[in-house]
């Protein structure tokens, strides 16, 4: 697949990143994946401080955003990308363990593509991030215009 | 009947108006005499239901009823002649009493709460209703009080605010509860199950080789990947979950128990309280090559075990966030702001950037994991104990030179 998307995995567990490539990658996903340990560190990345190496030039990306993270949080996250003029068209992907329901919305007021729970239960969640990569093999996803 | 001069009536015509005059007179006395009594009765009424004063113009005391004398522990003779200075119990500020005087000497009725003492120092409270007697160019020339008792209703209202205020804190621990259980609690959870799977999946593969071994020798390389990779990793994995998830537990209780727990507010002797921490914390700030300025502090009402919890916490905190660049300086210092004692525990440690200072006080949230052992309960037990005391906890803080926390408890002093 040309252009394919770059998933980047934010999450301070690392059991769960963990899980979640190697079920992206049962899913049949070769995308590369990159693994930031919260919120700070993928912010960083998106918004760089003067003169550090961050986001590539016309390198498509998909965030896989955990919520409940040391530093920034995953809505904050999610905020910041979405005032962003150019990274609001870039699918945001809410990963978390949590199903409560006003933080579900809020998620979906700001503009998260989807929201998925991790379950608890294995099969599920296997079954979710395999929905997942399916989902994520049909996404359009625009490029960068700039770094 | 015509007026007409009296000297041209005839005597029959006289003794008729005479007779008739008579007659509105008794009317009119029986009339007034019917009126005196309602007035009496109302008065009576009136002295049955309420605290009655008079004052003059200028305040001074005229008239008292007995309720008056019964509620504020004076006599008849004590009051009269005084002004309502006597029972002031400087609960209001000046400007309230500026307010009823600038409302009645207009000549209009004023109406409010007043929370007096008695004689003996006890305080009372009345709902108290001025209606001032003007003279025939509207002018005020005496001041009738009348006063209900509410000092009950008032210390009803109180205790219902109280109720309200616990009401209110138990919702929020149960809040973070629920908050908890279902975002960190789940987190480790996932990684159990997640993980296990692996194992079976791990298992699978080896029996599958065992069934596949010819001559009952099973190929090391069919081993190689679930004993040396998959297996350590599910039960590291596996182990830092139900880890977790003991320490998650008995942190929530530890933060639940909290709000159970008597507390004793009594006069704390800060200084005292301080150098026991210190002195509780002497090893580790000596192997910190800590330096440590306790100054002077003003004393404060609080519960000295929960307060003592509060500080080591703070410290300890210093400790764990120190800088590794530099020696950690810490400073204890306090002072009386507004009635409420304000400690400053001042570190040179790593600091908290100002975007991820509000969620220092979060529950089981670590702004810094690396940071070395912690469950993430410190600041969030620290708030918990200074807000059931009526105290305070906040932060200011530079990122790289290092936090200030602020913890407000009330001073004692009035």
């Amino acid at each position: 697949m040309k252009n394919a998307p770059i998933i980047l995995i934010v999450e301070d567990d690392e059991g769960h990143a963990i899980l979640i490539r190697q079920n992206l990658e049962a899913a049949g996903l070769s995308n590369r994946m990159e693994h930031f340990r919260d919120g700070q560190a993928v912010l960083d990345f998106f918004f760089p401080k003067a003169g550090a190496a961050a986001r590539a030039r016309g390198e498509v990306y998909l965030v896989l955003l955990d919520i409940r993270m040391p530093k920034v949080d995953g809505i904050e996250v999610l905020r910041r990308l979405k005032a962003d003029a150019e990274l609001r068209t870039m699918p945001v992907i809410m990963l978390t363990t949590t199903d409560d329901v006003r933080e579900v919305e809020r998620c979906h007021q700001l503009g998260c593509s989807v929201y998925i729970q991790k379950p608890v239960d294995y099969d599920r969640f296997a079954e979710a991030i395999r929905r997942l990569g399916l989902f994520v093999t049909l996404l359009l996803v625009p490029p960068l215009k700039g770094g | 009947m015509p007026l007409s001069d009296p000297s041209k009536l005839t005597n029959a015509e006289l003794v008729a108006r005479l007779r008739t005059n008579l007659a509105e007179r008794e009317q009119f006395e029986r009339e007034r005499a019917g009126m005196l009594s309602e007035l009496r009765d109302m008065k009576a009424a009136l002295d049955e239901h309420s605290i009655v004063a008079i004052t003059n113009a200028a305040g001074k005391i005229t008239y008292v009823n007995d309720k008056f004398c019964a509620i504020s522990q004076y006599s008849r003779e004590e009051l009269i002649g005084q002004d309502h200075r006597i029972i002031n119990s400087r609960h209001h500020p000046k400007a309230f009493f500026q307010e009823l005087w600038g409302t009645i000497v207009q000549g209009r009725v004023w109406h409010g709460e007043i929370r007096n003492r008695a004689k003996d120092g006890s305080l009372y409270w009345v709902d108290t209703t001025i209606f001032p007697r003007l003279n025939e160019s509207g002018q005020p020339v005496h001041y009738v009080a009348i006063r209900t008792d509410i000092t009950q209703r008032k210390t009803d209202e109180a205790e219902l605010e109280q109720f309200a205020r616990d009401l209110e804190e138990k919702n929020k621990e149960l809040e973070t509860i629920v908050y908890t259980v279902s975002h960190d609690l789940r987190s480790p959870l996932v990684n159990v199950q997640g993980f296990s799977k692996q194992l079976n999946r791990a298992c699978e593969k080896i029996q599958a080789a065992a069934a596949g071994a010819r001559d009952g020798l099973v190929p090391a390389a069919d081993l190689k990947q679930p004993v040396e990779v998959a297996i350590p990793q599910a039960l590291r994995f596996i182990n830092a979950g139900v880890n977790r998830m003991e320490m998650l537990l008995a942190g929530l209780l530890r933060y639940s128990r909290l709000g159970r727990v008597a507390l004793t507010i009594r006069p704390l002797d800060m200084d005292a309280l301080l150098a026991e921490i210190v002195t509780a914390m002497s090893f580790q700030l000596g192997e910190a090559k800590a330096e440590v300025r306790v100054d002077p502090l003003p004393g404060c009402l609080g519960d000295s075990v929960q307060t003592n919890q509060v500080f080591s916490n703070l410290i300890d905190n210093a400790l764990k966030y120190r800088d590794p660049a530099r020696p950690l300086r810490l400073t204890v210092s306090g002072r009386i702001e507004a009635g409420q004692a304000v400690y400053v525990v001042a570190d040179n440690g790593i600091g908290i950037a100002p975007e991820h200072q509000g969620k220092a006080f979060e529950i089981f949230h670590r702004l810094n994991p690396e940071a070395g052992a912690g469950e993430g309960l410190g600041l969030t037990i620290a708030q918990r104990v200074l807000e059931r005391q009526r105290g305070r906890i906040w932060v200011e803080s530079r990122e790289g030179e290092g936090s200030t926390f602020f913890v407000s408890l009330p001073s004692g002093e009035t």
